[in-house]
């Protein structure tokens, strides 16, 4: 009883602060790269909290549901921390479709649409317009891996597609390093990180994501800056969760040391993102589907071992 | 080098201005008035570095429009018209310029005659519209995100395709032409430094050289060699500064970051050079205020040093291949438009336009051979950011090669108080965007009474309206970045 409620103890730090952190890590990792100290890794937890005492101005163009879709968001993204197994610890119900889960990130972005169109500002259109044609290109690719292996187990269930592995699976991590892979390459365009959009810019015009949310302020700003950086945090840890299952003798580790290198994992993702957004250079918006085609091989590629174990057999 | 004056009659000022523009080396400098009573049209010829004032009397405050066959008049014409109320008829798309709604409708705020009684309208701005199915209009500014000077810009697009971009100006108009006419010509030179901040050496040097014609008094050779020097330094720091402006447009942190690091040397040797990171108070009439020989062994020793650190920066930046997919074909101005629209500095010469003042109107510091044009011939982002890197080279070699020359000797000679009257003073600079004018008038008594400067900017403002058709909207800001264009420069 003890252990299980420290397990809930930790399962809830991990949402609240993990966002924060991994937000934090990659702005460090950025700025020690430019040779600037960069701001403390908690900064972003400051900057809610300033967020959250500041007053709000509204467009009059807009009715409730510019408020409400930050609200319902979170609500949203809470729910799929609570289903998904992103952390090797999971308080959550016992099965966690995969199709639950993915469209559940849909259901965020669609109302960050919403919301966006609803402010009445042309960029918010516009940053609507073109979030739309990203979803549109990502979501095949985030998917196709997962299902891949679902095809195998008979099962949608993200919960069976994990644990299939130890058994069936563990000659081969080549297929959970392309899928981890697919889903990290997808994350990025997802959480709207270089080279797709550039989260530093202030170039109203080149935004995707910042250009929809150019119109909140205050509380309602910093229920959007978290949910974002949740539904990066929940991906990168999808992600690792793929990665881990590719190295036998992680997954036959004991839980705590599991759940340690899980959570490492995520933040060594962080890390890694830094780097990447330091040295690369974002990509021209006709090329963008180029670069999400990289995620669609990865995925492409895990679905046909997938195909191709299961003809083996 | 003082312009040689003129009197054209109004019925053959189209006619001779189109041919002098079809002569090689001809190119139109300036359009403006003095007080309401006549147009001046300055000319230049870039093949013997002179230049001419046409001076054609108007009646009736009316003039025919040149727009139609020297399209790059109509900027011009509109500022006329805002400041001396002379209307060119048959101008296709006449609106304010400079004078928004906020001002008094009688309000002409250069012309000394009496104005009829004018009426609101006439400040009343009506952008162009782009009808027809799917269009729709992003409007932006003038308040940007970044801390920038405003102007406001209205994009008429056609899903993420860019139709027509009209920008409007005038928001950080504050009356500079009025301001330097009322002021001792020895103060004239801080005013000047304050027309556009970023180009505080160059306007400077402008003055300095306007004031000097009007005096006909030469400064001496040391005087010259560090104005130059100064100039340099300025183009140096500027360019380094727009480079990293670009590479940050398209996301390149690491060398955007390299670069304004790199650009804080540039303004420590311009610290060095004039006691001032931003060099004002430097140059003046008559030479520059203190010499810094015991600076000059370390300036030199930070731009060989800044030169090496610069050159690797320059190349990761250039040879990378998604920085090179973003600026190449995108901006594209062509350099027939080029030339009808009269782009200047690093804009003209990306877009094939063989001129650099430095060259033609050379002023006796740099050896004939020494000004390596850099001439690109695509005129896209691409284009500038070369011309901008291989600028920076020429820039650094320079310094070095100047201080080495640098003569001995004084590097300030007294100017007579008065300026000689009803005289043209003309100070031509090459200014870090391009050609910098400061054109003087004085009266019977040896006055100012008239000041009209020509910023860089106020040619290529339309060379950006021009660069951003038929282009994604994501890729406006890196055609905004490559032009680098000044507001308070161009608004007076």
């Amino acid at each position: 009883m003890n252990s299980a409620l420290s397990l809930w103890l930790f399962y809830l730090l991990c949402v609240v602060f993990a966002p924060i952190l991994v937000l934090g890590t990659i702005r460090k990792t950025k700025a020690r790269l430019q040779n600037r100290i960069g701001p403390p890794l908690l900064q972003p937890l400051f900057d809610l909290v300033k967020l959250c005492r500041k007053s709000e101005t509204l467009s009059k163009t807009m009715c409730g549901i510019f408020r409400l879709a930050s609200v319902i968001s979170l609500a949203d993204m809470l729910l799929i921390a609570w289903i998904a197994p992103w952390l090797c610890y999971k308080p959550g119900p016992d099965s966690a479709d995969i199709f639950l889960i993915f469209y559940l990130f849909a259901l965020t972005r669609m109302f960050t649409m919403l919301g966006a169109l609803d402010s009445g500002s042309a960029f918010g259109a516009f940053g609507a317009s073109r979030e739309a044609t990203l979803s549109l290109l990502v979501e095949p690719a985030a998917l196709l891996g997962f299902i891949s292996i679902g095809a195998l187990t008979g099962s949608s269930d993200l919960l069976q597609i994990l644990s299939f592995s130890n058994a069936q699976l563990s000659g081969s991590p080549g297929i959970w390093l392309l899928v981890g892979t697919a889903v990290l390459l997808a994350n990025l365009v997802e959480s709207s990180r270089m080279p797709v959009d550039d989260p530093t810019t202030h170039l109203e015009l080149t935004m995707v994501h910042e250009a929809m949310i150019l119109e909140a302020s205050g509380r309602n700003l910093a229920l959007i800056e978290y949910t974002h950086a949740l539904r990066m945090t929940i991906l990168l840890g999808l992600s690792v969760q793929c990665f881990m299952r590719a190295i036998p003798s992680i997954w036959n580790a004991e839980p705590a040391v599991q759940g340690l290198i899980n959570l490492t994992g995520i933040f060594f993702l962080a890390v890694l993102i830094g780097i990447f957004e330091s040295i690369s250079v974002k990509l021209q918006w006709r090329k963008v589907p180029e670069f999400i085609a990289y995620s669609l091989t990865m995925s492409l590629l895990a679905s046909l071992i997938a195909i191709g174990g299961r003809a083996m057999k | 080098m003082n312009p040689k004056h003129e009197i054209v009659p109004i019925s053959d000022r189209e006619k001779k201005l189109n041919d002098w523009l079809k002569k090689p080396g001809g190119r139109l400098g300036h359009i403006t008035s003095i007080d309401g009573k006549q147009l001046i049209t300055l000319v230049l010829d870039t093949e013997t570095g002179s230049s001419f004032c046409w001076e054609t009397p108007i009646e009736h405050s009316t003039y025919p429009s040149l727009t139609h066959t020297v399209p790059q008049s109509h900027w011009y014409e509109r500022t006329v018209w805002d400041m001396f109320n002379l209307t060119p008829t048959g101008h296709p798309r006449l609106k304010p310029n400079l004078l928004h709604e906020s001002y008094a409708p009688d309000l002409v705020p250069l012309a000394h005659v009496e104005v009829n009684s004018l009426t609101a309208e006439r400040r009343q701005y009506k952008p162009m519209e782009v009808t027809g199915e799917g269009i729709y209009e992003i409007p932006v500014g003038p308040i940007h995100a970044g801390i920038i000077e405003p102007g406001h810009f209205r994009f008429s697009c056609m899903g993420e395709v860019i139709f027509n971009l009209e920008i409007r100006l005038g928001y950080v108009h504050r009356g500079v032409e009025r301001q330097m006419c009322s002021v001792p010509w020895r103060h004239q030179r801080f005013i000047a430094e304050a027309a556009a901040s970023d180009s505080a050496a160059a306007n400077a040097y402008a003055n300095a050289i306007a004031i000097e014609s009007l005096c006909e008094e030469a400064t001496t050779a040391r005087a010259e060699y560090l104005r130059s020097i100064s100039l340099e330094v300025e183009r140096l720091s500027m360019h380094i500064s727009d480079l990293g402006g670009l590479a940050g447009d398209i996301g390149f942190l690491a060398i955007s970051a390299t670069m304004s690091r790199l650009r804080g040397s540039a303004l420590r040797i311009g610290e060095l050079l004039t006691g001032s990171r931003f060099q004002r108070g430097f140059i003046c009439p008559g030479g520059v205020v203190s010499d810094p020989a015991s600076n000059l062994m370390q300036i030199q020793k930070m731009t060989k040093q800044l030169q090496i650190e610069l050159k690797p920066v320059l190349q990761f930046f250039f040879n990378n291949q998604v920085a090179n997919d973003r600026m190449e074909g995108i901006g594209r101005v062509s350099p027939r438009l080029a030339i009808d629209f009269g782009l200047v500095g690093v804009a003209g010469r990306a877009s094939n336009i063989d001129y650099d003042v430095r060259r033609h109107f050379a002023r006796g510091v740099y050896r004939q051979d020494e000004i390596a044009i850099a001439i690109e011939t695509a005129g896209d982002v691409m284009a500038l950011a070369r011309v901008r890197a291989r600028e920076i080279e020429t820039s650094l070699y320079l310094i070095v090669e100047l201080i080495d020359r640098l003569p001995e000797g004084t590097v300030r000679v007294p100017l007579p108080e008065k300026l000689k009257s009803n005289q043209i003073g003309l100070g031509i600079v090459e200014a870090h965007r391009g050609e910098l004018l400061h054109l003087i008038f004085t009266d019977n008594d040896g006055g100012v009474k008239r000041y009209a400067i020509k910023d860089p900017s106020v040619n290529n403002w339309t060379g950006l309206a021009i660069s951003a058709r038929n282009n994604l909207v994501t890729d406006f800001p890196l055609c905004n970045k490559s032009f680098g264009l000044s507001y308070s420069g161009h608004d007076l």
